[in-house]
């Protein structure tokens, strides 16, 4: 059943994996429900077969960009929304995903994504950029929450807090990062539990999980080691609140055996089975209790 | 609401100062911006090199092993006086194989070709 706020599209993605060309045998093999292909490494005139093969058997395929800079003081390029626009059409994806933050400035680029400042006058540049790229697209948006090395020394709202403004404001649906939750708690101290109390989590289209190295006190991000525990646990904190549509596994170097990513698939599916099953049992008992009188 | 357009525009204006700012202390060796963390901005600053150069080195082994003991130290000195290039890592993978001395390359397979292989995928 779909979850209430989101189409029948996008209602029931699964448990998914990022597509990369260095494994694209396994994914076809791994048999999962949906995967996600980096947009920029897609031309759109020459899908790769293995993308052709899992479109032919119904996978969705969602494009998700990392070069649009919607953090960026600049509108969102009309070429690089163009291409994503293509890149959607071409995949028949139900929705696109980038990410809050900004890759390049004033002719230099950082390569990789930086956070906005978290102040009211950035979110109203980020709220006309997204309002931007959502009239650019075909479908529908889902922005990602990144992990952060550094803060602004002028930020005035929470991740959360901006996040939530930025869903109310202009209705794009959230890519849940809970691996960049993670990874913010550790390196700069902030509260996961709480960036999920202020979050709409009913906006998620989709939660990204993956797994990173603690060297010399920082956790790195690396899409390279195994998912830990705690990316786990906020996953089901995750799907104890609400139903997720999806949940991604982004695994982009150190390729383990297809029985290594298969358990790791398995373990998403059954943390998310068992945290809905608690959710379902709360939702029940909030109905019942809503009917007795206090 | 976003406000009338004028201040729309002092906000762009605003942001693109202090974005261009970090980034120019993150990729350019700036000054760190007044009021953020040094010890932060360097982390980050020393991640986007590692990332930029691990992308390439990735994208290239073919370079690492032309290089040799040497990758890593050739690459930033290549990568503090050259910004990364806006047409993305395979325009840095090329550009920094340009920088390389004929005499590290020799036995490198066809840099010139594979050069204009790229240049061509992305034009």
């Amino acid at each position: 059943m779909a979850a209430p706020g989101l189409d029948q599209a996008t209602a029931a993605l699964g448990v998914g994996i990022g597509w990369r060309a260095e494994i694209d045998l396994s994914v076809e093999r791994l048999g999962v429900d949906f995967v996600e292909v980096v947009a920029e490494n897609v031309c759109t005139d020459h899908l790769p077969d293995s993308l052709r093969e899992l479109r032919s058997r119904g996978v969705p395929v969602l494009p998700h960009g990392v070069s649009l800079s919607l953090g960026s003081a600049e509108p969102p390029e009309p070429a690089r929304l163009d291409r994503l626009a293509a890149c959607a059409q071409a995949l028949d994806a139900p929705l696109v995903s980038e990410h809050i933050a900004f890759v390049r400035a004033g002719g230099l680029e950082a390569g990789h994504l930086l956070p906005v400042p978290r102040t009211r006058e950035a979110l109203a540049v980020v709220v006309a950029n997204v309002r931007a790229a959502q009239d650019a697209l075909p479908v529908p948006l889902a922005v990602e929450n990144v992990a952060a090395v550094l803060g602004w020394p002028d930020d005035e709202l929470t991740d959360g807090q901006f996040l939530a403004e930025l869903v109310g404001r202009t209705g794009v649906r959230l890519l849940l990062d809970v691996a960049n939750l993670y990874t913010n708690q550790v390196n700069l101290g902030l509260d996961p539990v709480a960036a999920l109390d202020e979050l709409p989590l009913e906006a998620v289209g989709y939660v990204h999980v993956a797994g990173g190295v603690r060297r010399d006190g920082v956790w790195h991000d690396t899409h390279a080691h195994p998912v830990p525990p705690a990316v786990f646990d906020l996953l089901a904190a995750v799907c104890e609140r609400v139903r997720v549509p999806g949940v991604l596994l982004e695994r982009d170097d150190a390729y383990p055996s297809d029985a290594a990513l298969a358990a790791e698939l398995a373990a998403i599916r059954r943390v998310v089975q068992n945290a809905g099953a608690q959710n379902a049992g709360a939702q029940n008992a909030g109905a019942q209790n809503a009917g007795a009188p206090p | 609401m976003t406000g009338p357009p004028a201040e729309l525009s002092g906000a762009r204006r605003r942001l693109v100062r202090a974005q261009i700012e970090l980034l120019t202390a993150l990729v350019a060796a700036g000054p760190v911006p007044a009021g953020f963390d040094p010890v932060r901005v360097a982390v980050q600053a020393d991640a986007l090199q590692a990332k930029r150069r691990d992308v390439v080195a990735r994208l290239h082994p073919d370079l690492v092993e032309a290089a040799g003991a040497e990758f890593r130290s050739r690459f930033d000195a290549y990568a503090r006086t050259h910004p990364r290039p806006a047409a993305g890592a395979r325009a840095d993978a090329a550009a920094f194989a340009r920088t390389l001395p004929v005499a590290v390359t020799t036995g490198f397979d066809g840099r010139r070709r594979r050069s204009s292989r790229w240049r061509n995928r992305h034009r």
